[in-house]
């Protein structure tokens, strides 16, 4: 195992084109209780490709959508809580691919 | 939206999606294409690789006018170990004759052009819409609702082209969640360079193309690849491994720091130097393959695409295999309307028979066993890239060593890794997944 490299996801979202439904994001996290007590692991803080879910100190986990790339990992991986509330973005709203 | 009532709907427009509307708009129907991206593309995500056949099969002419970046004439199959790795490259100038096998494509531009045969075959089609859930009447599928004022749409049969997440079908019951095991997560960045550097670092002419697949260390152990392809004058790089893997990495390892890893092997690093990255992109893939594969038809809907886990992921085949469920799906619906035949379960299970018919379930069925295989068997992807890499180093290393010696050692080392019942019981449960 080779050691960790430190990767600023930030900047490679900042090369992706996005138009963000203001107030209005399309994945919630149900019960921010059940992500401080009853999960241990906080997965969904290092799978997300986009660092869409941040561990804060307390144990709480916290949720920004506007970097998402719509992959859907964090709905399947949440399968002993289903904590996650997906829906795909409103039409034309949320990540928008350039290339693909 | 409007009042009129449609043959079918298409919700989505990737390949699978544009392919059965295309197929059912050819043949005279009223076919209404829902996409909710800003335009067909803007929501797709592939590596990619473009297999002609599936394609030729609805647009023979495709190739004069559809957006291709390189036909491929090598292959390279790598096995990484952490600075160095063991290789086979194909090339052969039989993959440089007309009519091209494979191409590398960008989805975003191939997706638009697909598009615009499916709307000048004359299906209409509507972007920046989501659907939300389908319009149910019992257990009949009888059209969508999309997220516009009066969204409420009516169809003979809806054909769900959705993509993985399936969402649709999920929200209908027509089957559950998705399982982390039977799905990998890909992420991938594209860089650009000047194509002249690109030919010259590939060793390729104008046109040619090099795909790179690699697997070992650079998963850390996780059920995974990696790969390199040439486009005009971008490199595409990415890398992918199993969603459950990812969840049960102990190293907590991001995907985009995986991406990194590969970037910095010693072995890549060097073709692509000085690439400007232009885009980052995350995507599903559905790799649990025959036994994964849900429920693809019913009263008054289908299934296409990777909706349907619609992949042979044992050889990188997707987008075909989406073609070719979209065509068949379609081609169902128009012997079934012809014969003046409701569109029911009863009917549209020639769908799944055509789909057994061909090579999507053959091959599909031909790899049952791989997804166990792999999942129950790590040593594929932490041991043996380890131990090749070390052998071939052995080898080729000159340093006054017998060859004899050399060979014993390398036998030693796999023996000590492994045991012989370990090499034997892995070249066994090989043989049977591939077989």
């Amino acid at each position: 195992m080779t050691a960790a490299i430190h990767v600023n996801v930030e900047e490679k979202l900042f090369q992706n084109r996005y138009k963000v439904d203001h107030g209005r994001p399309h994945i919630r996290i149900k019960d921010a209780d059940v992500c401080s007590n009853d999960c241990e692991a906080q997965s969904c803080t290092y799978v997300c490709p986009a660092s869409c879910y941040k561990a804060e100190g307390n144990r709480t986990v916290t949720l920004i959508t506007d970097g998402c790339l719509e992959c859907g990992s964090c709905r399947v991986i949440c399968t002993e809580h289903m904590n996650v509330a997906w829906e795909y973005p409103r039409g034309g709203h949320g990540i928008l691919f350039k290339f693909g | 939206m409007s009042n009129e009532k449609f043959d079918a709907i298409v919700v989505g427009a990737g390949p699978s999606g544009n392919t059965a509307a295309y197929t059912l708009a050819k043949a005279g129907l009223k076919v209404l294409q829902i996409e909710r991206g800003e335009y067909p593309g803007s929501k797709n995500v592939q590596g990619a690789i473009l297999y002609a056949d599936a394609l030729e099969k609805v647009i023979p002419d495709f190739r004069d006018d559809a957006p291709l970046e390189r036909h491929i004439i090598e292959q390279r199959i790598w096995v990484l170990d952490d600075n160095s790795f063991v290789g086979t490259h194909h090339r052969s100038e039989d993959f440089n004759k007309p009519p091209y096998n494979r191409y590398t494509i960008i989805r975003a531009q191939f997706d638009k052009w697909f598009s615009s045969k499916v709307r000048e075959a004359g299906a209409l089609l509507i972007c920046e819409t989501t659907v939300e859930e389908l319009l149910m009447d019992g257990d009949r599928c009888i059209g969508v609702r999309c997220d516009r004022q009066g969204g409420e749409v009516y169809a003979d049969v809806v054909i769900l082209a959705d993509g993985v997440n399936s969402t649709l079908a999920r929200k209908a019951g027509f089957h559950g969640e998705i399982q982390a095991k039977n799905v990998a997560l890909a992420v991938k960045e594209i860089l650009f360079l000047p194509e002249e550097v690109l030919q010259q670092r590939f060793n390729i002419g104008e046109d040619e193309g090099v795909v790179i697949e690699m697997m070992g260390s650079v998963t850390e152990g996780m059920v995974g690849t990696a790969f390199l392809y040439t486009n005009k004058e971008s490199l595409t790089i990415g890398v992918g491994c199993m969603l459950s893997d990812f969840k049960a990495n102990p190293a907590r390892t991001a995907p985009y720091a995986l991406l990194e890893k590969l970037k910095r092997h010693p072995s890549i690093a060097p073709l692509i130097a000085g690439g400007e990255m232009k885009e980052y992109c995350a995507h599903l893939i559905p790799e649990g393959g025959f036994h994964a594969v849900p429920q693809v038809y019913g009263n008054g809907w289908m299934i296409v695409g990777d909706s349907g886990g619609f992949v042979n992921a044992v050889h990188r085949e997707g987008s075909n295999l989406a073609m070719t469920t979209g065509r068949l799906a379609a081609e169902t619906v128009i012997a079934a309307k012809a014969a003046g035949q409701d569109l029911n379960a009863r009917t549209l299970k020639a769908y799944k028979t055509a789909l057994d018919g061909s090579f999507v379930m053959k091959d599909l069925h031909k790899y049952r066993d791989m997804p166990e295989v792999l999942h129950t068997s790590p040593q594929f992807f932490t041991q043996y890239p380890g131990l090749v890499n070390r052998a071939a180093k052995t080898m080729f290393t000159v340093d006054g060593i017998d060859k004899k010696a050399k060979e014993k050692e390398i036998l030693g080392s796999f023996k000590a890794t492994r045991r012989w019942g370990g090499l034997v019981g892995d070249a066994f449960k090989l043989w049977r997944a591939f077989r």
